[in-house]
C-alpha cells in the first residue's frame, strides 16, 4: 500500500434481503488519483460507493479514509464533513427549490442575525455554475430544468465545498459531448489539486480518456484493478462481462423509402423553429445534437405532452390530433422518456406492473390475466437480462441500468408501430446495450419505425440508419449511415 | 468458519425481518389480542368478540373505500358528513307512509337512494379535485363541512326517528350462524375489493397513480378517471356504512351521525400499513386496522377506562403501529 492512499475499503460484504450483492470487495484510491469503476448493471458499483458515502452500512469489512477507520454506521453528513462527496446516479435534487438553494442545501451562507444571505448564495451558485460552463439563472426552480441541466446542478452541488474524495456515479449518462468535455477538464484540475475521484461510467471510452486506473467488478466480486494505459476499452468490456462483446455498425436503410409511418410538419414554439421529419416503416432514425437543441421537446410535441404553437402530425399519411399520451398510444405511438425516475417508472411498484402498464391498456378485458402477464414479464427479463431477485422486486431496489431496462420493456411489450426512444440506454452496460440494439433491430425488421434520441455518439453511429442533427431548435443536417462520422455530426450540432 | 456462521445467522435474521416487513400488522394484531386476553379474561368470550365485529362494521366499510383513495394518493375527509346526509335521505324515505300506513317508498329503493347520494358526493369530490386541480385534503374538507351544514339545515339540527321495519332493522342487528350481518356485508365487499385491487387492471392503475402520477399519465393511464373512481368507491362504501348505521340506530342525528368516522377510517388504513404518500397498501391491512380500533374501544369499556381517554389510546396505537412499520436502513 502506498502511503498516499486516501481511501482503502477492505473485504466489504453487503446483502439486501438475504441476497449478497458485494462479496469481499477490496477497493482503494490514492491522493489525486482518478479511479474508474466498471461493471455490468447490478454488479454492485453504486452499492459500494453508497457504503463509502454513508448511505448503506456494510455487513462486513472496513473503510479506512485518510488513515482512520470509519465508523460502520457513519451518516452521509459525517462522511461529507470528512471530505467524501458523492454525485448520485439517480438525481436527488429538490424540485421545488431553486438551483442555488439546492446547491447550498443545509450549508447556506449566513448573513447578519443568522439569516440566509440569498444574494451571496445566488452569486456563489452562478460562479460555480459558470465554472461548469452553464449560464442558467440560479434563481430558477429545479422543476423546470431538463435532465442534463439537473445533472450539472448536481455536479455543482458536489464541488461547492471542500472535498478530498469525489465519487461520480454515471455523471455523463445524460450529458452530451460538450458538457462532458467541460466535466473532464474539471476532473483533471481537481486531480491536479490532489483531490481523488472515483468515476463510474458505462462509456468505456470516457474511462480510458479521463481515468488513471480502473477497477472492475463482476457480480459483486472484485475482478481486477488495471492501469488505464495498459488496457483498451474492449479489454475492460471483456473483464466486465466475462466474455467477448461484439460491437456493430449500422448501414443505410434498406426498406421502402415511401412507406412513411410518421410524419411531423412545421412544429414551432418558443424553442423549436419550423421542425419536421419523416420516419418509415422499419427504419431506425437517430436525433443528435447538444443539450438544449430541442430534440426531447420535439418528441414531447409528437407524443402530445407539449403543446406547440404550430405543427401537425400524420400517421400513415392521415392527419391525427394528439393531445395526450392516451391519444398517442391510440395511434400506436410509444415513447420511452429520458427521465425514468420522473416520468418513466412507478418506483414503488414491482417489475411486473411497470413492464405491463401499456400492454394492459391495449388488451381488452378488466382482468390482468395473471398467466399471460407473468409469461410476458419473464420473457422480457430474460431478453434484456434484467438482474433482479424476482419479477416481484420493487423497481426502486434495482440498479440504475436495470431500472432503465424496465422502463424500456414497458414499450417493447406494447406493440407500438412507432417507438420513440429518448436516451434508451442511459446507464445500461456494454453487454446489455448490445442486447437492446439487437432488440431494436429486430423490432425494425418486424416493421416498427424507430426514432432514437441519443447524446451518445457511438450509440448513434452503431445503430441509426439515418441521423437528423439539431441545433438550437432547428434541423441543421441529415446524414445517412454510410456518410456518418463523429466529425460530421459535431459539425452540424455546433452549427459553425 | 466464524464468518460463515455469522453469515447464516444473518440469513435467519433477514428472514425474520422479511416476515416482519410483510406481516407486521398481523404480528401487532396477535400481540394486542394476547394482551387484551390477559388484561380482561371476558374479552375472549365469543359474544364479546362478535360484538366487536358488529360495532366496527360501519367504520370498517368506510375504511375499505378509504384504502383505494389513499393508495391513489388522495384522502377523504368528508365521509362522516356524507354518512349523515345519505343516512338522512334513507330515514326520510323509509318513514314516509301512505294513508293506509304502508311504506310509501319500497325499502330497497330507499337504500339505493342512500347509496346513490353517497356515491354522488364521491363523484363531486373527485371531479373538483381532478378538474380544478385542488388538493384532496382541502376539497373533501370543504365538501364535508357543506354536507354537514346542509343536513343540519334541512333537519333543523334535530334527530329524526325512522319507522320500525323489521327487515330494515335486521341489516344492522341480525346475525347469520351467529355472525353479525353487517360484518358479513363488510367481508363480502372486502373480498370483491381485494380482487378489484389485486387482479384487475383498475387496481394496478390505482397503485400506479398513487406511486407516480406522471409516469402513469405518460403510460396512457386515465389518471383523472382513476382518481374520480376511487372517490366514488369511498362514497359507495360510506353509503353502505350509512345503511348499517341507520339500521342499528333507527334514527339519524343531524349533528352527530357519522361524526369523526372519517378519522377513524383513515386511522384504520394507516394502522393497516397503507402509506399516506400513496402507491403502497393492502386491503387486508385495513381490515386488521379497523378491528384493532374496535378492540381498543371494547377494552376501554371492559377495563372501565374513561371514554374521554380513548383518543389518547388511539393516538398511541397509531404512533406505535407506524413506528413499527418504519423500515430500517
Ligand atoms: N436497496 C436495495 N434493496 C434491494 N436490493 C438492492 C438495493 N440496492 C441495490 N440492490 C441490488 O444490489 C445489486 C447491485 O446494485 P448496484 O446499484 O450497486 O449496481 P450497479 O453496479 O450500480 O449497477 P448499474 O450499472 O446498473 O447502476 C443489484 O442486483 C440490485 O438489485
Ligand atoms: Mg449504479
Amino acid at each position: 500500500m502506498s502511503n498516499a492512499a486516501v481511501l482503502q475499503m477492505k473485504g466489504i460484504c453487503k446483502s439486501f434481503f438475504g441476497v449478497e450483492v458485494l462479496h469481499n470487495v477490496d477497493f482503494g484510491v490514492d491522493k489525486g488519483e482518478i479511479m474508474g469503476l466498471c461493471g455490468e448493471n447490478g454488479a454492485g458499483k453504486s452499492t459500494l460507493m453508497k457504503i463509502l458515502s454513508g448511505i448503506h452500512a456494510q455487513d462486513a469489512g472496513e473503510v479506512i479514509f485518510k488513515g482512520s477507520v470509519i465508523r460502520r454506521n457513519a451518516t452521509p453528513l459525517e462522511m461529507q464533513r470528512v471530505g467524501v462527496s458523492m454525485i448520485h446516479q439517480e438525481l436527488i435534487l429538490l424540485n421545488e427549490l431553486t438551483i442555488a438553494q439546492n446547491i447550498f442545501l443545509c450549508r447556506e451562507p449566513r448573513g447578519a442575525a443568522g439569516l440566509i444571505n440569498f444574494n451571496r448564495m445566488n452569486e456563489d451558485a452562478a460562479r460555480i455554475l459558470s465554472k461548469l460552463g452553464e449560464k442558467i439563472d440560479p434563481k430558477r426552480k429545479v422543476r423546470d430544468l431538463k435532465i442534463a441541466q439537473k445533472q450539472m446542478v448536481e455536479i455543482a452541488k458536489a464541488i461547492a465545498f471542500n472535498v478530498e474524495l469525489l465519487v461520480m456515479d454515471e455523471p455523463t449518462s445524460a450529458l452530451t459531448g460538450k458538457e462532458t468535455k467541460i466535466l473532464f477538464d474539471l476532473i483533471s484540475s481537481l486531480s491536479a489539486q490532489g483531490i481523488a475521484v472515483v468515476y463510474i461510467s458505462h462509456r468505456l471510452k470516457e474511462i480510458i480518456d479521463v481515468c488513471h486506473k480502473v477497477t472492475v467488478l463482476r457480480d459483486g466480486h472484485f475482478v481486477a484493478t488495471k492501469n488505464v494505459a495498459d488496457v483498451t476499452a474492449h479489454e475492460i468490456a471483456t473483464l466486465m462481462v466475462g466474455r467477448e462483446v461484439k460491437e456493430s455498425k449500422a448501414s443505410d436503410f434498406p426498406g421502402d423509402p415511401n412507406a412513411v409511418v410518421l410524419e411531423v410538419r412545421g412544429v414551432s414554439d418558443d424553442l423549436l423553429k419550423d421542425v419536421g421529419f419523416k420516419v418509415r416503416r422499419g427504419e431506425i432514425l437517430g436525433f443528435s445534437g447538444l443539450i438544449g437543441a430541442g430534440r426531447t421537446e420535439l418528441m414531447e410535441v409528437v407524443f402530445g405532452i407539449r403543446k406547440p404553437r404550430t405543427g401537425s402530425v400524420f400517421i400513415e399519411g392521415k392527419p391525427v390530433t394528439i393531445r395526450s399520451a392516451i391519444d398517442a398510444i391510440r395511434v400506436d405511438l410509444g415513447f420511452v422518456t429520458e427521465d425514468r425516475k420522473e416520468t418513466g417508472l412507478v418506483l414503488c411498484r414491482d417489475i411486473v406492473d411497470n413492464a405491463n402498464y401499456v400492454s394492459w391498456l391495449k388488451n381488452p378485458g378488466m382482468f390482468k390475466g395473471a398467466k399471460a402477464t407473468m409469461e410476458n414479464t419473464r420473457r422480457i427479463i430474460d431478453r434484456l437480462a434484467i438482474r433482479c431477485s424476482s419479477p416481484a422486486q420493487n423497481v426502486s431496489n434495482l440498479s440504475g441500468g436495470n431500472q432503465q431496462k424496465v422502463a424500456l420493456s414497458k414499450w417493447l411489450l406494447s406493440g407500438a408501430k412507432v417507438l420513440v426512444l429518448d436516451e434508451p440506454t442511459r446507464g445500461v452496460d456494454v453487454g446489455a446495450r448490445q442486447e437492446i440494439y439487437q432488440i431494436i433491430r429486430e423490432l425494425a425488421a418486424e416493421g416498427v419505425a424507430i426514432v432514437i434520441v441519443s447524446s451518445d455518439l457511438p450509440e448513434i453511429l452503431s445503430i441509426c440508419e439515418r441521423v437528423i442533427v439539431m441545433h438550437e431548435g432547428r434541423i441543421t443536417g441529415t446524414l445517412n449511415a454510410s456518410e456518418l462520422s463523429e466529425a460530421k455530426v459535431m459539425y452540424y450540432a455546433t452549427d459553425v | 468458519m466464524i464468518a460463515v456462521e455469522s453469515r447464516a445467522e444473518n440469513r435467519a435474521l433477514e428472514l425474520l425481518k422479511g416476515i416482519w416487513r410483510n406481516y407486521s400488522v398481523l404480528v401487532v394484531f396477535v400481540g394486542i389480542i394476547g394482551i387484551c386476553a390477559i388484561a380482561a379474561p371476558r374479552f375472549l368470550r365469543m359474544d364479546n368478540l362478535l360484538n366487536i365485529l358488529r360495532n366496527t362494521s360501519t367504520v370498517g366499510a368506510i375504511a375499505l373505500g378509504m384504502t383505494f383513495v389513499i393508495i391513489a394518493g388522495g384522502i377523504d375527509l368528508s365521509s362522516g358528513p356524507v354518512l349523515a346526509t345519505a343516512g338522512a335521505v334513507l330515514i326520510l324515505l323509509q318513514r314516509m307512509v301512505n294513508a293506509d300506513g304502508t311504506p310509501a317508498v319500497p325499502l330497497a329503493l330507499a337504500i339505493v337512494a342512500c347509496l346513490a347520494v353517497a356515491t354522488s358526493f364521491g363523484f363531486l369530490n373527485g371531479i373538483i379535485i381532478t378538474k380544478a386541480k385542488l388538493p384532496p385534503f382541502i376539497v373533501t374538507l370543504a365538501v364535508g363541512i357543506m354536507a354537514r351544514s346542509l343536513v343540519m339545515y334541512f333537519m333543523r339540527g334535530a334527530t329524526v326517528m325512522g319507522n320500525n321495519i323489521p327487515q330494515f332493522t335486521r341489516i344492522g342487528n341480525g346475525s347469520v350462524f351467529s355472525i353479525p350481518i353487517p360484518f358479513l356485508l363488510v367481508v363480502g365487499v372486502a373480498i370483491i375489493f381485494h380482487i378489484l385491487l389485486t387482479r384487475t387492471k383498475f387496481g394496478t392503475y390505482v397503485f400506479a397513480v398513487g406511486g407516480n402520477e406522471n409516469a402513469a399519465r405518460y403510460s396512457g393511464i386515465k389518471v383523472d378517471r382513476i382518481r374520480i373512481a376511487t372517490y366514488m368507491i369511498v362514497g359507495l362504501c360510506t353509503g353502505m356504512a350509512a345503511t348499517i348505521e341507520m339500521s342499528r340506530m333507527a334514527a339519524v342525528a343531524a349533528a352527530t351521525s357519522g361524526s369523526q368516522y372519517e378519522f377513524e377510517a383513515i386511522t384504520a388504513v394507516i394502522v393497516g400499513g397503507t402509506s399516506l404518500t400513496g402507491g403502497k397498501g393492502r386491503l387486508i391491512g385495513s381490515i386488521v386496522g379497523f378491528i384493532i380500533l374496535g378492540i381498543v374501544n371494547n377494552m376501554m369499556i371492559m377495563l372501565n377506562i374513561s371514554p374521554y381517554l380513548s383518543g389518547c389510546v388511539k393516538g398511541a396505537v397509531i404512533l406505535f403501529a407506524v413506528l413499527m412499520q418504519r423500515r430500517e436502513r
